[in-house]
């Protein structure tokens, strides 16, 4: 018997008065011991899926038609008592934010006693060895000590362990984890992926794994399920799909994400966004087809039928055979070579804060970053790339000005900009520039993208007038690629790509000035998703100079640079590596996790 | 910012407030041409004259008369010339104090944060009509004198409301952006900061404005207000306390004015608060 299967299941929302398919006409099979991928962008309708098994519907989503059967019995129709015996116990949950999901003010031990209390596990004492036995299965150290830790004392990564052993401690028959790596560090994946398959192959349950990650996804699902704007575009085994994918929607993801291993290649970069719902209700035929590059006028017209490739493999595209022939259209190379001529060179650099300082004792301090030195030459793109809280972002407040180092020099072309009298000079703000790591924070809301991107243009004595900047605007929008029609909107009415590049716009205003050189940019974390291609696109068409990148998926570094830094958590150093990422690898045990979890 | 302003003026409390308000401005500014008497003419021949639709009373006193045979009417006319004077330059002064020390405060944070923020623990923990009086007596009665006693006092209402507005504004990377291209700090806190701040700002002020009356008539009240030759509503409730008995309206009349003045400041603010308030506007309230 099947441990899932969904038939025809097709979520609707209601958007003024009109029902709208969130999820339309979903079908699969998940036998039992098996992992079944759903991915797919936000929005695309993968944790609806969940959230139709638990029946936790946002308001104004109901199940309008299908079936999902639970080894038989369909949990669309069943009574509310029946499915409440069965959730949390034959049907378990990872949830996505391991440190909401536990109760803060208890500790973890009260919390596993009172679920193995809900499905019935006799006794107080087997209760405690049953607690401390899925804990070590769980591969958490002295399971003893924890049962008595409250959830803020843990990480992240160990709280999802303890997560995932609540989730397999009532020997669930089918367990859906909805992206339970997405609020952990890159570093973690690797280890919770390992933890869900291991727990999985022990007590052979059939799991739902739910990811925007097409590559997580392959490493650990038999099969996937590729979901775009609420439907199932292309499923298969996990492998094919992924090294072979048939619709034109799942190359294109493939292409967007940067590989580690093969030649460095410029991103493809997807135009638009995914339709909302708002705007699924006046679509017509396939709704990959406005971004779709082998779109023709029968995309338009008509919505694909599900076509069977293979045995088990199935796609939504009438032109599913022209696939593996969409490529990126430029080669990376277009960063002219360097020269060598160091730009910045960043020596022994130290930032200390202090903390604890209390009426009677000493202060302490805490060192935000130790030693780090790199160079960065003409023409090159570096990135520094480290685990959260290893002082990346430090060290790009120092770099721009917005903190003082406590010790070591950063040099621009020469001239120490951490001596006094250079602190607050012009020249910093000509020369160095930021593209935050927010584009939400990042933009003032009050203004408009004119003066944005010529804020520049208002600072200190200096005015220019308003043809000047408006002139000015339609250059910049242009070099980072928004049509000349933005520069009268509000950041409230751009979309997160193209916050990113008017973002990208600001920390190039000052380019123009011939007796400066548009130096680099720093950029902090850009999210997973659209925005590494944006940055990269952008940057490259912008024909950036240099840069400090600071990418938190290491991946998205990959795409762009030559040359890696990484910032390692324990020793706060930074080091660098010249000619190839992969090598990096060598520089310190921390870097290998990194670029090993990426990769 | 023109944006959220003008939609606050389809907000039925901003535009019912803002009648009343304009009411009271207009009789404090054409005080001279409406008021039927000068406020300061006594006729000691019809003293405590009830309001003319009451019995006894006399047509050409249309509010009646106080103790000393003036015209309440016309007090009440002048006393809103007072009141509105005080409320307008009080608030606005506590404003530019409170406010400006608040961009510092939490625009810099640190040291300068510390010593502004203790200065308004220190300032705020004497009781604030003691202070108020202490200060008047102190520096002697006066239109003048009230304004200053009430900014010195109000103030720190700003200072502690604004500051964390300030904080949260300022940890918004656009602020540091627009360090990075070169702002100076007090173009940063102008414009990038003040227009965030902005509609706070103004909620408060309007706020401060109902306090302001308040406390200029209690100061009055107590003699301590502005000069005896100046119609005020809080002496014109100290003079008629002692004849509550015979004549209650001239109590009754004065009370009026001040509820429905402060009644008009809290309304605005609350509407303001509600159009203004970006929280408060996603939530649909």
């Amino acid at each position: 018997m099947l441990a899932l299967q969904a038939k025809g299941l097709t979520v609707t929302a209601r958007i003024d008065g009109d029902d709208v398919p969130a999820i339309r006409a979903l079908s699969f099979d998940l036998a039992p011991g098996k992992i079944l991928g759903l991915v797919g962008e936000s929005g695309a309708g993968k944790s609806m899926v969940g959230r139709s098994i638990a029946q936790l519907l946002p308001a104004g989503f109901m199940i309008a038609a299908g079936s999902l059967l639970f080894e038989g019995e369909d949990l669309v129709r069943m009574a509310p008592a029946r499915r409440r015996g069965l959730l949390g116990r034959a049907i378990a949950f990872i949830p996505q934010a391991p440190m909401t999901a536990l109760n803060p003010v208890r500790t973890i031990g009260a919390q596993f006693d009172e679920h193995l209390a809900r499905f019935g596990e006799a006794g107080r004492k087997q209760r405690r060895e049953r607690a401390l036995a899925m804990l070590a299965a769980a591969r958490l150290p002295q399971a003893g000590d924890l049962l008595g830790q409250y959830p803020h004392q843990l990480s992240g990564g160990m709280c999802q362990r303890v997560l995932i052993a609540f989730a397999f401690a009532s020997n669930p028959r089918l367990v859906i984890a909805d992206e339970p790596t997405t609020a952990l560090d890159v570093t973690m994946h690797p280890q919770i992926l390992r933890l869900i398959a291991e727990m999985q192959r022990r007590h052979g349950t059939a799991v739902i794994f739910i990811t925007h990650d097409l590559r997580l996804a392959a490493q650990l699902c038999d099969d996937v399920i590729v979901m775009y704007a609420g439907r199932a575009v292309e499923s298969g085994p996990a492998r094919a799909v992924l090294s072979k994918p048939a619709h034109p929607y799942t190359r294109c993801l493939q292409l967007a994400n940067p590989s580690l291993r093969s030649e460095r290649r410029a991103l493809y970069v997807m135009p638009e966004q995914m339709p909302s719902l708002r705007q699924l209700r006046q679509m017509m035929g396939c709704h990959f087809a406005p971004r779709c590059p082998l779109a023709a006028e029968d995309c338009r017209r008509s919505e694909p039928p599900q076509i069977e490739i293979a045995a088990g493999r199935s796609v939504a595209c009438i032109r599913a055979a022209a696939t593996p022939g969409i490529a990126t259209t430029r080669r990376a190379t277009a960063v002219p070579d360097s020269s060598g001529r160091p730009v910045l060179q960043v020596e022994k650099l130290a930032k200390h804060y202090a903390i604890d300082r209390g009426l009677f004792t000493n202060a302490r301090t805490f060192a935000a970053v130790k030693e780090a030195s790199f160079n960065i030459a003409e023409n090159e793109f570096v990135a520094l790339v480290g685990e959260s809280g290893s002082g990346k972002s430090t060290i790009a407040k120092l770099l721009v000005g917005l903190e003082q180092p406590s010790s070591g020099r950063i040099l621009l072309n020469g001239e120490d900009l951490t001596d006094p009298s250079m602190r607050r000079g012009a020249l910093r703000a000509l020369s160095l520039q930021m593209v935050f790591q927010d584009p939400q924070s990042a933009l003032n809301p009050r203004r408009r993208v004119t003066n944005i991107v010529t804020q520049a243009m208002e600072a200190g004595s200096r005015h220019a007038s308003w043809e000047e900047r408006q002139r000015r605007t339609s250059e910049l929008l242009a070099e980072v690629g928004l049509s000349a029609d933005f520069a009268a909107r509000l950041p409230g009415q751009l979309s997160g790509g193209q916050r990113q590049r008017v973002n990208i716009a600001r920390a190039l205003q000052h380019s123009e000035n011939p007796g400066c050189r548009r130096d680099r940019v720093g950029a902090r974390r850009l999210d997973p998703g659209p925005a590494p291609q944006s940055f990269g696109a952008a940057a490259r068409r912008a024909r950036l100079r240099h840069a400090v990148y600071f990418p938190r998926p290491l991946g998205g570094a990959a795409s762009l640079q030559p040359r890696a830094g990484d910032v390692s958590r324990r020793d706060r150093r930074a080091g660098t590596d010249r000619g190839g990422l992969r090598r990096s690898a060598a520089c310190s045990h921390a870097s290998a996790a990194v670029v090993g979890a990426a990769g | 910012m023109a944006g959220p302003l003008f939609r606050s003026l389809r907000s039925v409390r901003v535009l019912i407030a803002l009648g009343m308000i304009l009411c009271i401005a207009g009789c404090a500014i054409f005080a001279g041409w409406i008021a039927p008497h000068d406020p300061g003419d006594q006729n000691l021949l019809s003293i405590l004259t009830p309001p003319a639709w009451v019995e006894g009373g006399d047509p050409s006193y249309p509010l009646g008369t106080d103790s000393l045979g003036r015209d309440v009417m016309s007090r009440l006319i002048y006393g809103a010339r007072t009141a509105m004077l005080v409320a307008f330059f009080a608030s606005i002064g506590a404003m530019i104090i409170g406010s400006i020390l608040a961009h510092i405060s939490g625009y810099f944070g640190g040291a300068i944060d510390w010593i502004i923020g203790r200065l308004v623990d220190v300032w705020m923990s004497f009781p604030p009509v003691i202070l108020s009086l202490i200060l008047m007596v102190g520096l002697g009665v006066g239109l003048g004198k009230v304004i200053l006693a009430i900014v010195l006092v109000d103030w720190t209402r700003f200072c502690r409301v604004l500051r964390s507005e300030v904080l949260i504004v300022t940890r918004n990377d656009y602020v540091a952006a627009a360090r990075l291209l070169g702002f100076t700090h007090w173009q940063t806190i102008v414009r990038e900061v003040l227009p965030a701040t902005l509609p706070l700002l103004i909620t408060l002020v309007s706020l401060e404005m109902a306090i302001a009356v308040v406390v200029e008539a209690i100061l009055s009240f107590v003699g301590l207000g502005v000069g005896a030759d100046q119609p005020a509503w809080g002496q014109m409730i100290a003079d008629a306390r002692q004849y509550v008995y015979q004549s209650p309206w001239n109590l009754l009349l004065p009370i009026a004015a001040i509820f429905l003045t402060v009644a008009a400041f809290n309304l605005l603010g609350d509407g303001l608060r509600r159009t203004l308030d970006v929280r408060l506007a996603e939530t649909g309230r």
